[in-house]
């Protein structure tokens, strides 16, 4: 009589147990796959009508180098041959060699186009986004050059770890069928 | 297999990926091997990346070029706007009419506005005539067309074929503007001599072909000034600097460039300096002093290159006797020039700099009024970025129009006590010209159009301004 109430207890256990952890493991899957599906309709962004140029998104960045990149806007540049965003102030040539550049990774191509237009193209391999290009850009030229997340870098982490630093709040969730924040 | 041997293999397995784990993350990084970044010139010119400056060897401009007269209607006299900044090179109007304090809702009277080629040249008036150097972008030329002050009909233009690209605009500088003759400068550095009431050509030079210049990233923005009948260039290319008489085309003296600098957007700046009279330029390379005086015109008397930088578009502005300021955008700042004789010798010396937050100017030229100097700060002046402020000599904020009063590259001008400040936008803002605070009077959008950049004119209470694409007169007089 013992040992009969004993087994049943036994098979309750195990019958119990069972459909618990089953159930838990249902929800877990569940709510991963909810929580997958929701986390893969948005991925960062940075508004570039936000963004002060503070150089925060080459240091915090999980990616390196970093995800963030600089754009350029072909529309938007006067294709000057002083390019202010390419040249250091008062660089002591007009020259692609490295004391005339502001990028300090050698990231910005200038390729003579006719007389007076210069084309600038962003190097993103190389570039770090540390944005000094785009300062200059937005204080002495047509502001072309600005910052966004590269999604074929960013790892769209719940908690973007630059959002977690950037001052002027630009970062911001989007949808990813729609990733970018273009000035125009 | 035991229990022993099963417990050796889980710990050889933990040990290896541990020290797998270990040299990982404490192992040296891949070695990156410098790269010297030089300009290979070879590679280039074969990629057709370097500017060879072949772009710029243009052949010969026929600078006679073409006229052409339109309706004829008569214009009233009126006073003159002669030059850049105006007859005294001031940009400060002591003469005409009281001028409104206040605008209707609509904003100021528009006369008339007439339809220009993308730029951004400012007009000179003479005696009812209204003259600007536009580019005629059908015709691919800079075209000096004149208008009639009273109902903005064009009267006559002349014009050269120079096919010049758009550069942030094209046109750039403000004729030079007597009786008998009117001089300018086209953005490519072709000067044109003609007769102002008749248009008629008197002539012509290439400063790049014939001078060797080097024409400016963005064009030349050189206004031309004449004094005596002489017209005063500054090539800054075999000569720095050279005087042409204007009835006969020749050239009166030159002052040879042994400094190897190049033209500015600057323009000359006429000031007495240490009791003698001097043209003032600030070239690409540093400032110099030429003399004046009908003894030894064209001599040249001091030159500094304490104060050089690669883009300098405002002029020198004279302070005293003694003292020019210069100040530039671009990250320059400002700086104070002392002169003084020593030992036969003028001695230029800064007597203090300005950093780029202080004050700095990136378009147009501070204005000087009543001992203290003015001007709109540009975009990387932190704090004072776009504020309208008020210097004194020394060099200290007197006040700044505040953070919700920012300002472009517009102009501004003084007259009847008041300031007219044109932004980028074409907005019109009008303010009390004083040295305790800033106080707005008037603001109307004026213009449709962008980059209002122009310098402006005032001639009997008429404001003529620009933004790139087109000219229009104001009626700015008191009721």
């Amino acid at each position: 009589m013992a040992a009969e109430q004993e087994s049943i207890k036994r098979e309750d256990f195990i019958g119990k147990v069972s459909s618990r952890i089953a159930t838990f493991f249902l929800g877990l899957v569940g709510g991963l796959a909810v929580f997958g599906a929701r986390r893969k309709n948005t991925v960062w962004q940075l508004d570039p009508t936000k963004c002060v140029s503070c150089e925060k998104c080459s240091t915090e960045c999980v990616m390196s180098p970093s995800a963030v990149k600089c754009v350029q806007d072909y529309p938007m540049c006067g294709y000057c041959r002083l390019c202010f965003g390419y040249f250091q102030p008062n660089a002591p040539e007009l020259t692609s060699a490295a004391e005339n550049q502001l990028c300090p990774t050698d990231a910005i191509e200038r390729l003579f186009i006719e007389d007076p237009y210069w084309e600038y193209n962003i190097l993103e391999d190389k570039c770090i986004g540390c944005s000094k290009c785009v300062l200059a850009c937005e204080v002495f030229g047509n502001a072309s050059f600005y910052l966004q997340i590269r999604h074929d870098v960013c790892v769209n982490c719940n908690m973007c770890a630059i959002a977690r630093h950037c001052p002027s709040d630009a970062f911001q969730r989007v949808p990813a069928d729609d990733p970018y924040l273009l000035k125009v | 297999m035991n229990d022993k041997t099963v417990s050796a293999i889980i710990v050889g397995i933990s040990i290896v990926v541990a020290g797998g784990l270990l040299w990982w993350l404490l192992g040296s990084p891949t070695e990156i091997e410098p790269i010297k970044r030089v300009t290979d010139v070879e590679a280039e010119t074969l990629a057709g990346t370097m500017d060879d400056g072949s772009a710029s060897k243009e052949s010969i401009v026929n600078i006679e070029g073409i006229f052409e007269e339109f309706e004829n209607s008569p214009t009233e006299p009126s006073s003159s706007w002669t030059t850049f900044r105006g007859s005294d090179y001031s940009n400060v109007v002591t003469d005409g009419p009281a001028l409104a304090e206040s605008w209707p809702a609509e904003g100021p009277p528009v006369k008339w506005m007439v339809e220009l080629g993308e730029g951004h040249s400012g007009a000179g008036v003479f005696n009812g005539k209204v003259y600007i150097l536009d580019y005629d972008e059908e015709e691919e030329g800079d075209s000096l067309r004149c208008f009639s002050l009273s109902d903005g009909k064009e009267l006559w233009r002349r014009w050269y074929k120079a096919p010049t690209k758009k550069n942030h605009g094209v046109s750039r500088t403000v004729p030079a503007i007597t009786e008998k003759y009117t001089v300018t400068i086209g953005p490519r550095c072709h000067v044109m001599c003609v007769d102002t009431e008749t248009g008629n050509f008197r002539w012509g030079i290439d400063m790049v072909a014939e001078y060797g210049t080097e024409v400016p990233l963005w064009y030349t923005g050189q206004c031309p000034i004449i004094d005596n009948g002489v017209a005063i260039l500054a090539p800054v290319g075999s000569n720095l600097m050279m005087g042409v008489d204007c009835e006969t085309g020749k050239v009166l003296w030159e002052t040879p460039n042994e400094l190897g600098w190049n033209m500015s957007h600057s323009s000359i700046m006429p000031m007495t300096l240490l009791g003698k009279k001097t043209y003032v330029y600030c070239a690409i390379g540093g400032i110099f002093g030429v003399s004046a005086e009908p003894e030894d015109v064209g001599k040249l008397l001091w030159s500094s290159n304490v104060w050089t930088h690669s883009v300098t578009s405002p002029s020198p502005l004279a302070i005293d006797d003694s003292r020019i300021f210069l100040t530039a955008g671009y990250g320059s700042g400002s700086m104070m020039l002392g002169l003084k004789e020593e030992g036969g010798e003028i001695k230029v010396e800064p007597l203090f700099e300005l950093d780029k937050k202080v004050f700095g100017c990136e378009q147009q030229t501070p204005v000087f009024y009543e001992g203290h100097i003015f001007g709109i700060l540009p975009k990387d002046a932190a704090a004072l970025r776009g504020q309208f402020v008020c210097m004194n000599p020394d060099g200290e904020i007197v006040w700044s129009s505040g953070k919700m009063e920012r300002f472009g590259l517009g102009p501004f001008m003084f007259a009847d006590d008041k300031v007219f400040i044109l932004d980028d936008n074409g907005e019109l803002t009008l303010i009390k010209a004083s040295l305790d605070k800033y106080e707005q009077l008037a603001r109307h959008k004026v213009l449709p159009g962008h980059d209002a950049w122009a310098p402006m004119a005032l001639v009997d209470g008429f404001l003529l301004l620009r933004d790139n694409k087109r000219m229009a007169c104001l009626d700015v007089r008191a009721k």
